[in-house]
């Protein structure tokens, strides 16, 4: 078994690491949970969604799984985040898609119980590599791995969602939908063949930017850009790539479309298939998914860059419990999100506790002492949520 | 998985389906539970061997698909002779393509200024040729060139015409098509089969006498591409838990000389041959052609896809139970695993050997030269290669590379440049490394080269081989597994361009491979 250690953390930053106490922001008017698309396969049981607690130290609690209306497949892409929260006026919703079935569950939060579930069009399905998910408080995206389909679905009163139609999106090489981000009237695509794409949605329906290219990092042929997120502001979209190092790419999207990646690589990683922002944006967290550690760039979120920031050490259970990590997700959606949860996926999955220390320009990642959280309703947990969400 | 490689399995499906639905044409194959029989003979006289080839197909009653090289003999057709020659013989042999056109998409040939050889028109699924593995013969048309080398269905068909070199070490050799994207396809279903270089007796006088057995170990998937149950077959005899075993006959404690080629497509086979389950020591002889500079005792052989290993067994005596077994292998956490299984139970017969193929003597010299590797000119040039993978899921991963370092990495294209160009003459020393989560088989053609270290220290046996076996990386905090080789590209016969790779099929097929051009001495 390797044990979590603390990778390139300067005695300094190791000093402050133990004399801050770990406080999470209180919210006081909604609950707090950590939840989980746990992409049950058909055969054995039906899917679920399992709802953690978060402890005063960032501690997960198991409270209880919430039945999806359809059956998962336990692996697929790693950016294809299958889980998503919302938190907007009085829709407190958890959104999951069943990649078996082709259905998206709709999960009530204030009652935890399953509102029901929507399909898209009859072509709409994912049961290769998984449902991918994208919101604003008004529609829900899904990407459907096997149709390479976008289907927008209006978010109704109560968490319902109704179908609207769906696009096909398909990279220059004939990639497929891969991962998603939204953010205003703006939708990022990556396709599974190093090209991406931009979409307007300000009319609620996804139509495309006509900026379809590949990404710097794809044409110089070794990664494929994957996981996006989106700055607050719209103003940046970030790429982790697929790719045998670590390698992140920034496209500045403040003209409303995609314009050419500048590609940032490390060496230290393996893949880097998922990246989030952390709610101050002054830190990326990179799920390095072919490998056992989380790394964490500082990103200047007026001009773009990312800066050299922190790893973690192998994380434990890498190998022997679980062999890829997954989605992330924070513990808090305010400041550097105190702390990063990361699925693990294997035949025992589990969910890795990674607190953050961010000071004066250097940061720290460490493995809390209890982690990883054992997801025992999972046999192969790559998506990851919290709610209430990060505000964009 | 990704688009890439869904792609890739689009055609394919397109291909396997419209092939399912064409006539039948390759030979029934051995039914479970007989005595395995070695393939056909066909041997050289007068310096030449001429033969041919129709390479066929066909969906047995399992739902396998069988491609097979057709000879025609004067009573029927027999599928995947071995072609058995001396140092310097001519081999003729013509290749027919009997593959019902299937119209399926493909992959493009080279552009037009590329040189192209045989047939025009795309790589698909009913496309073949021919490579002799192995074989340190020209990288040249109508010899042993696979990037531009094409035979398509329904046209006359192709003639190799080649000379096996003088210096060729006396050994075991193999055949089987390389066509970029489909290799895996047709090996899968079978076409592949050995070639001999006559002489081993000559230089290692401990199989003199022997019966000699050629075993040729396959693998069939339903699907190739798809991880699952497979079988593997001995001279296409199916070897399956369960179910009857092949038969290997024996005289009690008798001495054979086996010629094993492992013409799987993505198998490390750990070869034993076992007593009552107990391992027993077998005397290695040769591995992939070239005799080892001493015959050395071992109990486990591991051959890697494409190697090959001739050793001496001994049968037990009268009353014992024996097997000829491989053993698990673990390819990382994510290759596929390489379980146990008995390829055939030793059974014990007096009346065995009866067709055995005995070397017939002869007074002709061998040419030793080569195999002794007399040259000891110090390596001039190093270079890194390394294996990686990347993964967009956990469906396996999407890209496969083998990366000259400091070059970019990418997969194969029949139009690209060479990664390596080096000249005739030339000596140097390649590290082979894997920095990616399952073994990889390296394998260079026209070449063997000289195993220096493993993992930074310096090889025990130092043998001369054409694929070797490199481990999978354990993961961050772990070294990357590697192997240092000495690369000996002094004969002029192999000037020229080809291609080194990693003989997984299905790596090989999504571009796990890339081009040297060794250029003639004095070129610039």
């Amino acid at each position: 078994m390797k044990k979590t250690g603390v990778a390139q953390v300067p005695r300094a930053i190791a000093g402050i690491l133990f004399s801050f106490a770990f406080v999470l922001s209180a919210v006081a008017s909604t609950p707090q949970y950590v939840v989980t698309n746990d992409d049950v396969m058909g055969n054995f049981s039906q899917n679920g969604v399992t709802f953690y607690t978060v402890g005063a130290n960032g501690s997960l609690t198991f409270l209880e799984q919430v039945p999806t209306a359809g059956f998962g497949i336990s692996g697929g892409y790693f950016p294809a985040n299958r889980v998503r929260t919302l938190n907007a006026g009085n829709n407190q919703c958890v959104f999951a898609s069943d990649a078996a079935s082709g259905d998206i569950s709709f999960i009530n939060v204030n009652t935890l119980s399953l509102g029901g579930s929507v399909t898209g069009s009859q072509n709409d399905t994912g049961a290769s590599n998984g449902i991918g998910l994208a919101l604003n408080s008004q529609y829900l995206y899904a990407s459907f791995t096997d149709a390479s389909t976008i289907g927008t679905f209006q978010i109704q009163p109560g968490c319902a969602l109704s179908f609207v139609s769906d696009v096909q999106a398909g990279g220059l090489q004939g990639g497929i939908v891969d991962g998603m981000a939204v953010n205003g009237n703006i939708m990022v695509v990556t396709y599974g063949d190093g090209s991406i794409e931009s979409f307007n949605i300000a009319s609620g329906l996804p139509v495309s930017n006509g900026d379809k290219q590949n990404s710097t990092g794809a044409a110089k042929g070794n990664s494929y850009p994957s996981g996006v997120d989106i700055t607050q502001d719209g103003h940046f979209a970030i790429f982790g790539d697929t790719s045998t190092s670590t390698l992140i790419e920034v496209s500045d999207i403040s003209s409303g479309k995609l314009s050419q990646t500048i590609a940032y690589l490390s060496p230290t990683g393996i893949n880097s298939s998922n990246v989030m922002l952390s709610p101050d944006e002054s830190l990326l967290y990179i799920s390095n998914t072919q490998g056992s550690a989380i790394s964490a760039a500082f990103f200047d979120k007026t001009n773009g860059t990312l800066g050299k920031g922190c790893r973690t050490g192998l994380l434990q259970g890498y190998g022997s419990v679980w062999y890829y990590l997954g989605g992330l997700t924070l513990a808090s959606p305010n400041g550097t999100g105190q702390a990063v949860y990361a699925a693990e996926y294997g035949p025992t999955s589990s969910i890795a506790v990674i607190p953050v220390v961010s000071s004066n320009g250097k940061c720290a990642l460490t493995g809390a002492a209890n982690t990883p959280v054992s997801d025992p309703n999972s046999p192969g947990l790559l998506s990851i949520a919290m709610f209430p969400p990060r505000a964009f | 998985m990704g688009s890439a490689q869904r792609y890739f399995l689009a055609i394919l499906i397109i291909g396997f389906g419209t092939l399912y639905a064409t006539a039948q044409n390759c030979p029934a194959r051995p039914k479970m539970g007989t005595v395995v029989q070695d393939p056909l003979n066909l041997i050289s006289t007068n310096g030449e061997l001429d033969a041919d080839f129709v390479m066929g197909h066909s969906v047995d009653d399992q739902g396998y698909t069988h491609y097979c090289f057709n000879y025609k003999t004067s009573k029927n057709f027999v599928e995947s002779p071995t072609l058995r020659l001396n140092q310097g013989d001519i081999l003729k042999l013509g290749v027919k393509n009997d593959i019902q056109s299937d119209g399926s998409a493909g992959m493009k040939m080279p552009p037009s200024s590329a040189a192209t050889c045989g047939d025009s028109g795309q790589m698909t699924v009913s496309s073949t040729n021919i490579h002799f593995h192995g074989l340190n013969v020209p990288p040249n048309c109508h010899q042993d060139d696979v990037i531009n080398t094409l035979i398509q269905p329904g046209t006359p068909g192709f003639q190799y015409n080649m000379q096996i070199p003088s210096t060729q070490p006396p050994g075991l050799y193999w055949y089987h098509p390389h066509v970029h994207g489909f290799t895996e396809f047709q090996v899968n279903g079978g076409a592949s089969g050995a070639l001999i270089v006559n002489g081993m007796e000559k230089v290692r006088p401990e199989v003199t006498g022997l019966t000699e057995r050629v075993f040729v170990i396959r693998q069939q998937y339903l699907v190739p591409w798809v991880p699952g149950p497979y079988q593997l077959t001995i001279n296409y005899h199916q070897a399956v838990f369960g179910l009857p075993l092949p038969k290997i006959e024996m005289k009690p404690g008798e001495k054979q000389f086996w010629r094993v080629a492992n013409a799987t497509i993505q198998d490390f086979l750990p070869l034993q041959v076992q007593y009552n389950l107990k391992a027993q020591p077998l005397e290695l002889i040769a591995l992939d052609g070239y005799p080892l500079a001493q015959p050395r005792m071992v109990n486990t052989i591991l051959i890697p896809p494409a190697g090959r290993a001739e050793f001496i067994v001994q049968a037990p005596s009268a009353g014992e139970s024996a097997s000829f077994i491989t053993n698990n292998y673990s390819t990382g956490p994510t290759g596929n695993p390489d379980l146990l299984q008995t390829l055939a139970n030793i059974e014990l017969s007096t009346d065995a050997d009866k067709d055995g193929y005995k070397a017939p003597a002869t007074n002709t010299p061998v040419d030793n030269s080569k195999f002794m590797d007399a040259n000891k000119q110090p390596a001039t040039t190093e270079r890194k290669i390394y294996f990686s993978e990347e993964f967009g899921g956990t469906n396996g991963p999407i890209q496969f590379y083998i990366t000259v370092d400091g070059q970019p990495q990418k997969v194969f294209e029949a139009d690209e440049k060479p990664a390596i160009t080096t000249q005739v003459g030339a000596v140097e020393e390649w590290t082979i490394e894997n920095r990616a989560l399952e073994t990889h088989a390296f394998h260079i053609h026209q070449q063997h080269f000289r195993v220096l270290e493993i993992d930074g220290k310096p090889a025990p046996n130092q043998d001369l081989i054409d694929t070797i076996t490199i481990p999978f990386w354990e993961g961050p905090g772990h070294p990357y597994h590697s192997v240092k080789l000495r690369m000996d590209f002094s004969d002029p016969t192999t000037a020229g361009t080809y291609v080194f790779h990693c003989h997984i099929l299905l790596h090989e097929d999504l571009g796990m491979m890339h081009k040297i051009l060794v250029q003639p001495a004095g070129a610039h």
